[in-house]
C-alpha cells in the first residue's frame, strides 16, 4: 500500500474524471470562495466610498510611497514562488528551497513595512475608529495582512519540508501554495490603487 | 502538473509588472479628469492582475472548469455592487 | 450483488488504530459524518428546548415555565422568561437550528456519510481537512453554548443580528454574547467552507469508472450544488461579520450611521447570503427524498435531468432574490419590483422539481416503511411553505405580512420538513448502512405521525396569527388589544409543540436501542441501486474492496427485461 495520501493520489478512482490533483482542484475551489470575501468587503468599500463624497481628505494622509514599495516587494515575491514552483519541476531541491525562503522573507518585509506604516498612522491619532475611511483602510489592509501571514507561515512550511525526506511529497504543494499567494498578491494589486491612488 | 517552459520567462513579465506600477502611479501626474484618471489607474490594475493569472497561476494549463471557478464569483461580486450602488452609494441623506 | 469484505478498523499499513484515532480524531468519513450527526442532533434538543421558553411565553405571557424554575436571575425570573431573554431565545433559536442543526445535519452528516459511497471512492478528497472540518464546527457549537453564560447573556439581535441594534452593545445590553455569537459564526463559515471544498473535490473528481454526471445520484447533485451556493455566497457575509465584530470592539462604524455608516449595508450583506444559505438548507432534503422515492416506488425517478437543470437555474436564481428580505426596509423603491420578479421566478424550477416528485410517484408500487412516510410527508408539508412563500415574493403583499407570524410560518414550513422531514427519511434509509442495524419501523412510524400532525398544528394557527396582524420577535403580543382575540391560536400552537418535542422520543429511544439490539442490516435491505449499497452495512475503511465501475443510470427499477424489478449501477450484466 503507498505511503501517499489520497489527496496526492491523482487517478486515486478513475484516471476518467481525475486530469487534475485533487490538492489543486480544491485550492481553486477555495480560491474562488475568497474572490467572494474581499469582493464583498471591496464592495462595501466601494460603496461607502461613493456615498461618502470620496474620503478625499481622508485620503491625504496615506502613505503611497510605502505602498508602492509593499506593491513591488509583493510583486517580487510572486516573481519567487513561481521560480520555486519551476524548480521543483526541474527537481532541483536546493533552488526550490532558496525560493521559498525569499519569498517567505519578502513576505516578512511587506508585513514590516505594513506594521510601520500602521504605526506612523496610529501616532498620528488616525485609528479603526477615526471615521469610516479608516474603518475600511484598517479591515482592509488587515484581513489581507493576514492572509499574507498565512502564506508566509505555510511557504515557511514548505522550505522546511523540502529540505529532509518530505521533498517528495510536498512537490506538489509548492504549486497550490503558489496559487494562493499569487491570490493573495492580485488582492493587494487591487486595494493598492483603491486605497492610496484613485 | 508540469509548468511547461513558459513561452515568455518569469523575470520579463516581473520587469512588466514593476513597470506598470509606475505607470499607474504615473497616472496621477498627467492632468486629465479624475474620472479619465481613475480608468486608468483601474486598467492598469486589470493588466497587472491578468499577467499574473495568466503566466504566474497558468491558467492557460487549468482544466476549463477555473475559468468558471474564477469568473463566475467575480462577475456575482461586481454585480452585488451594482445593484447595492442605489441603495448605498446613492442613497439620499 | 454482496461485496466480500470484512469491516476494518486497521489503517492501511496494517496497524489497529487506538481509541482516539478511530473514534475520536477519525479522518474517516464515516466517522465524520456520523460526529457531525451527533452534534446536530444534540444541538436540536438545544434549539427545540429554546422553542419550547418561546412557545410557553408566548401562549401564557409572563407565567413560569414548567420545569425551568431553577434558572438563575438574571436570565429567568423563578422561571418567568423576561424580555432581554426572550430576545435572546429568538435568537439562538434561529442560530442553533439553521447553523448547528440543519446544515451539519444535512450537509455535515449526509454529505460527508453519502458522498465518497455514492461515487465510489475510499473517503474524501482530503480526509485531514474533513476532520479539521468538524473540530471546527464543535468548537463553534462550544462558543456559542458558553454565550448563555456570559455576563449579558447570549446573543439578542435576531439570528439575522440587524444593524444597529447588533453593532454597539449599548443598544442591546448584550456585549460578550454577541461578540461570542460572531465568533461562533466565523468558525461555523469556515467549518463549511472545508467541507465546501472537499465535497466538490470529490464529486467532480473521485467519481468511480463509468459514473459520468448524468448517471451521479440526485443526493450527490443536491449535495454539490449546495456545496457551490455556499462557497459562492458565504464570502461578503464573512467580510459583513468581521466589519460588525469591528463595529463592536474597536469602533469602526461600518453599520453605524453615527459614525459614518450605513445600516442597510449589513441588511444586504447578511441576505445575499441568507438566501442562497436557504436553499442550501433545502436542497440536501430534496436529495433524500428523491434517492427514497424510486426505491419504495421501485420505478425510476420521473424527469432526472429536468431536475437537475432546474436545480441549476434555482442555484443561479437564488442569488438574484435576496432582497425580498428587505422590501419594506427602507431600500430604493425601484429596487422592489426587480426583486418580486426574480423572487416569483424562482417557483418554476421549483414547480419542475415538484411535479417532477409527484410524476416519480405516479404509477409506482408505493410501499409505505418508514423513509417514504418521512418523504411523502416532506413533499406534502413543504408545499405549504413553497406556496406561502409567494405571497411574500410579491412586494405589496409583503408590506403586509413583513414582520409578521406570516413569515414565521411560512419559513418553518420550508425549513422544517426539510431538515426534519427529510432528514428523518435519510435517517431511516441510511442507518441500516450507517450502522449495519435496521431501525425498528413501528417506532418509526408512531414518530412520524406524532411529528407530521403535530408540526401542522403548531404552525396552521400561525398563519392566522400573522394574517390577523401578529407581529413577530416580540415579547407580549397580548399586551395589544387587537391581538389579544389570538390567545386561544397560541396556546394551540404550544400545545402542539409540546407534543412536537414528546414525540421525538420514540426516535430517540429506536435510535440508541437499535444500535445495540435492532435487527442485523444486509448490505442492501432496501434493494436499492446506488452505489452505497454495493458495500457491506456499515463499510469497512476504505469502502469497497475494489474500486466499483458503473454501468447505468441510478434509477433503473422495474426495467423491462431485467429479471427482478432493481437493477444496480454497478452489476455488470441484467440479472437473469
Amino acid at each position: 500500500m503507498s505511503v501517499m495520501s489520497i489527496a496526492e493520489q491523482p487517478h486515486a478512482v478513475s484516471p476518467e474524471f481525475t486530469r487534475q490533483p485533487l490538492g489543486k482542484v480544491g485550492m481553486w475551489w477555495f480560491l474562488a470562495s475568497e474572490i467572494m470575501v474581499f469582493g464583498g468587503l471591496i464592495g462595501s468599500y466601494i460603496l461607502s466610498r461613493i456615498a461618502a463624497g470620496g474620503w478625499v481628505a481622508e485620503r491625504a494622509h496615506v502613505n503611497t510611497r510605502l505602498a508602492v514599495i509593499n506593491t513591488l516587494v509583493l510583486l517580487t515575491s510572486s516573481l519567487t514562488v513561481v521560480e520555486a514552483h519551476a524548480a521543483v519541476d526541474a527537481g532541483e531541491q536546493k533552488r526550490t528551497r532558496m525560493f521559498l525562503l525569499c519569498t517567505v522573507l519578502l513576505g516578512c518585509m511587506f508585513l514590516g513595512i505594513k506594521g510601520f506604516e500602521y504605526s506612523g498612522e496610529i501616532e498620528h491619532g488616525l485609528t479603526p475608529a477615526s471615521g469610516l475611511f479608516w474603518s475600511f483602510y484598517y479591515t482592509m489592509t488587515g484581513l489581507h495582512g493576514l492572509h499574507v501571514l498565512a502564506g508566509i507561515v505555510v511557504n515557511f512550511c514548505l522550505f522546511i519540508a523540502a529540505g529532509g525526506r518530505g521533498w517528495k511529497t510536498i512537490q506538489h504543494r509548492v504549486e497550490y501554495a503558489g496559487l494562493y499567494w499569487h491570490f493573495v498578491d492580485v488582492v493587494w494589486i487591487f486595494l493598492f490603487p483603491l486605497l492610496y491612488l484613485a | 502538473m508540469s509548468a511547461d517552459k513558459p513561452s515568455v520567462s518569469y523575470v520579463t513579465i516581473w520587469v512588466w509588472l514593476l513597470l506598470l506600477v509606475a505607470a499607474g502611479v504615473g497616472v496621477l501626474g498627467i492632468p486629465v479628469s479624475k474620472a479619465v484618471a481613475v480608468m486608468l489607474i483601474f486598467s492598469v490594475a486589470t493588466v497587472k492582475a491578468v499577467l499574473v493569472i495568466r503566466h504566474y497561476m497558468h491558467v492557460r494549463q487549468q482544466p476549463l472548469m477555473v475559468y468558471a471557478m474564477l469568473g463566475i464569483p467575480l462577475l456575482l461580486a461586481i454585480a452585488l455592487v451594482l445593484v447595492l450602488m442605489p441603495d448605498i452609494a446613492f442613497r439620499l441623506r | 450483488m454482496q461485496a466480500v469484505v470484512e469491516p476494518d478498523a486497521h489503517h492501511a499499513h496494517g496497524e489497529e488504530l487506538g481509541f482516539w484515532r478511530k473514534y475520536v480524531f477519525s479522518v474517516d468519513h464515516k466517522v465524520i459524518g456520523k460526529q457531525y450527526m451527533s452534534l446536530a442532533l444534540f444541538m436540536a434538543l438545544v434549539g427545540g428546548l429554546t422553542a419550547y421558553l418561546i412557545r410557553w411565553q408566548l401562549a401564557y405571557p409572563e407565567t413560569p415555565v414548567p420545569g425551568f424554575h431553577w434558572v438563575p436571575e438574571p436570565t429567568m425570573y423563578e422561571g418567568v422568561v423576561p424580555p432581554e431573554f426572550y430576545n435572546a431565545l429568538i435568537t439562538m433559536h434561529g442560530t442553533v437550528m439553521i447553523f448547528f442543526v440543519a446544515m451539519p445535519f444535512l450537509l455535515g452528516a449526509f454529505g460527508n456519510f453519502l458522498i465518497p459511497l455514492m461515487v465510489g471512492a475510499p473517503d474524501m478528497a482530503f480526509p485531514r481537512l474533513n476532520m479539521m472540518s468538524f473540530w471546527t464546527i464543535f468548537t463553534a457549537s462550544m462558543l456559542l453554548l458558553a454565550s448563555f453564560f456570559v455576563p449579558g447573556g447570549a446573543a439578542a439581535a435576531g439570528w439575522t443580528g440587524y444593524a444597529p441594534l447588533s453593532a454597539d452593545p449599548v443598544f442591546t445590553g448584550v456585549n460578550w454574547g454577541l461578540n461570542l455569537w460572531l465568533l461562533a459564526l466565523a468558525l461555523e463559515f469556515g467549518s463549511f467552507l472545508m467541507g465546501g471544498v472537499n465535497f466538490l473535490t470529490t464529486g467532480i473528481n473521485m467519481r468511480a469508472p463509468g459514473l459520468t454526471l448524468t448517471r451521479l445520484p440526485l443526493m450527490v447533485w443536491m449535495q454539490l450544488t449546495a456545496a457551490v451556493l455556499f462557497m459562492l455566497s458565504i464570502g461578503p457575509l464573512i467580510a459583513g461579520a468581521v466589519m460588525l465584530l469591528f463595529d463592536r470592539t474597536i469602533g469602526t462604524g461600518f453599520f453605524l450611521p453615527e459614525r459614518g455608516g450605513d445600516a442597510l449595508l449589513w441588511q444586504h450583506l447578511f441576505w445575499f447570503f441568507g438566501h442562497p444559505e436557504v436553499y442550501v438548507v433545502l436542497l440536501p432534503g430534496f436529495g433524500m427524498l428523491l434517492e427514497i422515492f424510486p426505491v419504495f416506488t421501485r420505478k425510476p425517478i420521473f424527469g432526472y435531468r429536468a431536475i437537475i437543470y432546474s436545480t441549476i437555474a434555482t442555484g443561479i436564481l437564488s442569488f438574484l432574490v435576496w432582497a425580498h428580505h428587505m422590501f419594506v426596509s427602507g431600500i430604493d423603491p425601484r429596487l422592489a419590483m426587480p426583486f418580486s420578479i426574480t423572487t416569483i421566478l424562482i417557483s418554476v424550477p421549483f414547480a419542475i422539481m415538484v411535479f417532477s416528485m409527484v410524476a416519480s410517484l405516479w404509477g409506482g408500487a408505493i410501499t409505505f416503511a418508514t423513509p417514504m412516510l418521512f418523504a411523502l410527508g416532506f413533499l406534502a408539508t413543504f408545499l405549504i411553505g413553497g406556496v406561502t412563500g409567494i405571497f411574500l415574493g410579491s412586494a405589496t403583499v409583503d408590506i403586509y405580512l413583513h414582520g409578521t407570524y406570516f413569515v414565521v410560518a411560512h419559513f418553518h414550513y420550508t425549513l422544517f420538513p426539510s431538515v426534519f422531514l427529510g432528514g428523518f427519511a435519510g435517517m431511516y434509509f441510511w442507518y441500516p448502512k450507517m450502522f449495519g442495524r435496521m431501525l425498528n419501523d413501528t417506532l418509526g412510524k408512531i414518530h412520524f405521525w406524532i411529528t407530521v400532525i403535530s408540526f401542522n398544528c403548531v404552525f396552521i394557527p400561525l398563519f392566522l396569527c400573522g394574517v390577523a396582524g401578529n407581529m413577530r420577535r416580540v415579547y407580549n403580543p397580548m399586551q395589544y388589544d387587537f391581538l389579544k382575540h389570538l390567545a386561544p391560536l397560541h396556546q394551540f400552537a404550544t400545545l402542539a409543540t409540546i407534543v412536537l418535542m414528546l414525540g421525538q422520543i420514540p426516535f430517540f429511544v429506536n435510535f440508541f436501542w437499535s444500535m445495540v439490539a435492532g435487527e442485523r442490516a444486509p448490505d442492501n435491505p432496501w434493494k436499492a441501486n446506488t452505489l452505497e449499497w454495493a458495500t457491506t452495512s456499515p463499510p469497512p475503511h476504505g469502502n469497497f474492496a475494489q474500486v466499483p465501475t458503473v454501468y447505468r443510470d441510478p434509477y433503473e427499477y422495474s426495467a423491462p427485461g431485467a429479471g427482478e424489478d432493481w437493477l444496480p449501477q454497478y452489476a455488470p450484466q441484467p440479472s437473469a
